[in-house]
């Protein structure tokens, strides 16, 4: 009967323990292991103990029917005067707080115009060194008509998210060309290219996780980490000793409690091109690094989208690293593409699932998960669909930069100029490229093309511009050349 | 609001918390211990007393195992995973001891201990088996033990 009274006085007090710290994790289990003995003591004399049990039960029965019950809102201790007393007692704060006389008003540059080449500020016409604009899409022609097209087709808004009437053809259309573009499997669009990295990593790194992130890495993506509520660590901008360092010291961690490492996930969020810096993130040892301490690697594009890598897919491209190596890559199309919103891109599916062991959550860059869990994504109006073909097309122009290539060793004395792709007919190809021998003629470069008998050869080559170098063309003469011929390409094949 | 209903909208963050106060669910936690109890009673191998340790033995069971052992959500929470550490029953009306689901959820394992024990005709066997299970399933739910995991078992 004693025993009864001692789960009494404790319970209103460790009642008021556990709702008021939402992680209430460690309470001292003081009673329990006691009264675990002296229940096991009761059971073991079947007759005497089962009744005392059954007695317990009973009381405890009636002590459960008959004390308060607590709801979850609990009406607070106050009394109805207190209440009004509090409320006569509120002062509002200013809903514009008051400025110091020494901080001047924010005041803003009024562009007028459309911020390209040659940007009108306050009414003074400058060369415009300050906008993202990095290929000149902003504006270009092709890229404008085809959004009047869209805006006719569609208006201007989509007034729904994406999973409520929100989807049209041109996402899902922009959506498979960014994928195909960077060759990754998916591919999703957000409407707002700031929220892009801020929705992408808390919809997988949650409470308990960890993120190791570059001091220097932009606003969003330290937004995005505020909302992800996982545990953040800095390592020294661009410092791959720094990251190891702590990677090390999380290893060891690691092993001190191995059943806690299995269920965290651990993430490495880097820029490819960092905005506040303008370094470039050293990738392949990043890469390495991954495959060392497994953890997944959030590459973050805005950037160097469209500016690195021999045909714009960014950083990846840049180092020749396989574009399966990245988890995610985030990116805005606000800079390169000229168009408003974002993407991000990756994996259906994690490949090897034996190197991610350590890891508890199984599809990091499925579409699907990212579809339910970015809020980003799902509670946002899409992107308006004018905007979206903007970007097809400004995509487009990025695809079919074509140019010439080198075929030949760099000492070989004699070697061709081919054309990146071909138009379609050897005789278009025959063409074009007699244009650049003209042009370059008419600059005074003398060039031929190789020409065949085309019906006798066997295999026949690939038309192209031979060029031949001698001993008695001078350094100057032979940058002129490549000048030239740069200068012919981009003029005719553009 | 208080209770989250079926078909009704609900703004709840972790619907685990208010499921256990929903309309209906207490009925059909005891239809469904009515169901077991007659499935058990059919199998014709089983007398009534083992028929009655068995329901108890089975439903201490999925309470031990649903309630107390399973931690985290199903489904992907918007508070960032706070509860990806807590079993049910500590998640139940976000922590608060002594409110009426978790009385109902008390009280039922014992009533159905009793039945139990009164239809073995108290046999130490059985008494015995029922005791331990019954005791499985009351212990976690004293309000002393609320997010303790002894010897770290099930702690991550």
């Amino acid at each position: 009967m004693v025993q009864i009274f001692r789960f009494m006085p404790n319970t209103r007090t460790n009642v008021f323990c556990a709702c008021a710290t939402s992680d209430a994790m460690t309470l001292a289990p003081a009673d329990a292991g006691q009264q675990q003995d002296g229940v096991r003591a009761t059971v073991g004399v079947s007759g005497d103990g089962a009744s005392l049990l059954r007695g317990i039960l009973i009381l405890w029965i009636i002590r459960l029917l008959f004390s308060k019950t607590y709801k979850l809102q609990d009406s607070s201790d106050l009394t109805e005067k207190e209440i009004e007393e509090i409320i006569e007692e509120w002062q509002p704060e200013p809903l514009v707080p008051r400025m110091s006389k020494e901080k001047p008003a924010p005041s803003y540059n009024i562009v007028s115009g459309p911020p390209c080449h040659k940007i009108t500020v306050n009414g003074k016409q400058c060369i415009n060194f300050a906008s993202f604009n990095f290929l000149g899409l902003l504006d270009n022609d092709r890229v404008k008509n085809q959004a009047l097209q869209s805006l006719r087709k569609y208006g201007v808004g989509t007034c729904g998210p994406r999973g409520f009437y929100g989807t049209f053809d041109v996402h899902l259309e922009l959506e498979d060309r960014l994928a195909k573009f960077m060759r990754t499997e998916e591919a999703i669009i957000y409407s707002y290219g700031f929220a892009t990295i801020a929705s992408a990593i808390p919809a997988y790194s949650k409470r308990g996780d960890i993120v190791f992130v570059d001091e220097a890495a932009c606003f969003s993506i330290q937004k995005g980490l505020q909302a992800s509520r996982s545990h953040i660590k800095y390592f020294r901008h661009n410092d791959m000793e720094d990251l190891e360092r702590i990677l090390k010291q999380q290893e060891l961690e690691d092993q001190k409690n191995p059943r806690k490492a299995r269920v965290t996930r651990r993430f490495i969020v880097v820029e490819g091109l960092y905005m506040n810096t303008g370094a470039i993130c050293p990738l392949p040892e990043l890469v390495k690094l991954k495959y060392k301490y497994k953890v997944r690697i959030f590459l973050e594009e805005s950037l160097s989208f469209g500016v690195l890598g021999q045909h714009g897919r960014g950083v990846t491209e840049h180092f020749g690293v396989n574009i399966d190596d990245i988890d995610l890559i985030s990116a805005n199309m606000e800079n390169s593409l000229a168009s408003v919103g974002g993407f991000c891109c990756g994996r259906s599916f994690v490949i090897d699932h034996q190197v991610f062991a350590l890891l508890a959550q199984k599809a990091i860059s499925d579409y699907v998960l990212i579809v339910i869990l970015s809020q980003g994504y799902c509670f946002s109006a899409s992107l308006p669909p004018m905007l979206a073909s903007a970007a097809i097309e400004a995509l487009n122009i990025m695809e079919e930069d074509q140019g010439l290539k080198v075929v030949g060793e760099s000492i070989s004395p004699a070697f061709h100029l081919q054309l990146e792709q071909s138009s379609g007919s050897r005789e278009s190809d025959v063409r074009i490229l007699n244009r650049i021998v003209e042009y370059c003629m008419d600059r005074k470069i003398a060039l031929t093309q190789a020409h065949y008998l085309e019906k006798e050869e066997k295999f026949l080559p690939p038309p192209s511009i031979r060029v031949v170098v001698t001993v008695e063309q001078t350094e100057e003469e032979l940058e002129m050349a490549a000048n030239l011929i740069k200068e012919a390409a981009q003029n005719i094949l553009q | 609001q208080v209770t989250m209903n079926v078909g009704v909208a609900h703004s709840e963050v972790n619907p685990n918390t208010r499921i256990m106060n929903s309309r209906g669910i207490w009925l059909t936690y005891a239809l469904g211990v009515g169901m077991l109890h007659i499935v058990l009673l059919s199998i014709p191998f089983f007398s009534v007393p083992v028929v009655w340790t068995l329901t108890n033995v089975i439903h201490n069971l999925g309470m031990y195992v649903f309630l107390h052992a399973v931690k985290g959500t199903p489904f992907e929470t918007p508070d960032q995973g706070k509860a990806r550490l807590l079993t049910h029953w500590e998640q139940l009306d976000y922590g608060v001891q002594f409110t009426s689901s978790r009385k109902f959820f008390t009280i039922s394992p014992i009533i159905i201990y009793f039945l139990a024990s009164f239809y073995t005709k108290y046999d130490p066997t059985h008494c015995f088996i029922n005791t331990a299970s019954l005791l499985s399933v009351l212990i976690p739910k004293l309000p002393q033990l609320h997010g303790v995991r002894i010897f770290g078992i099930n702690k991550y």
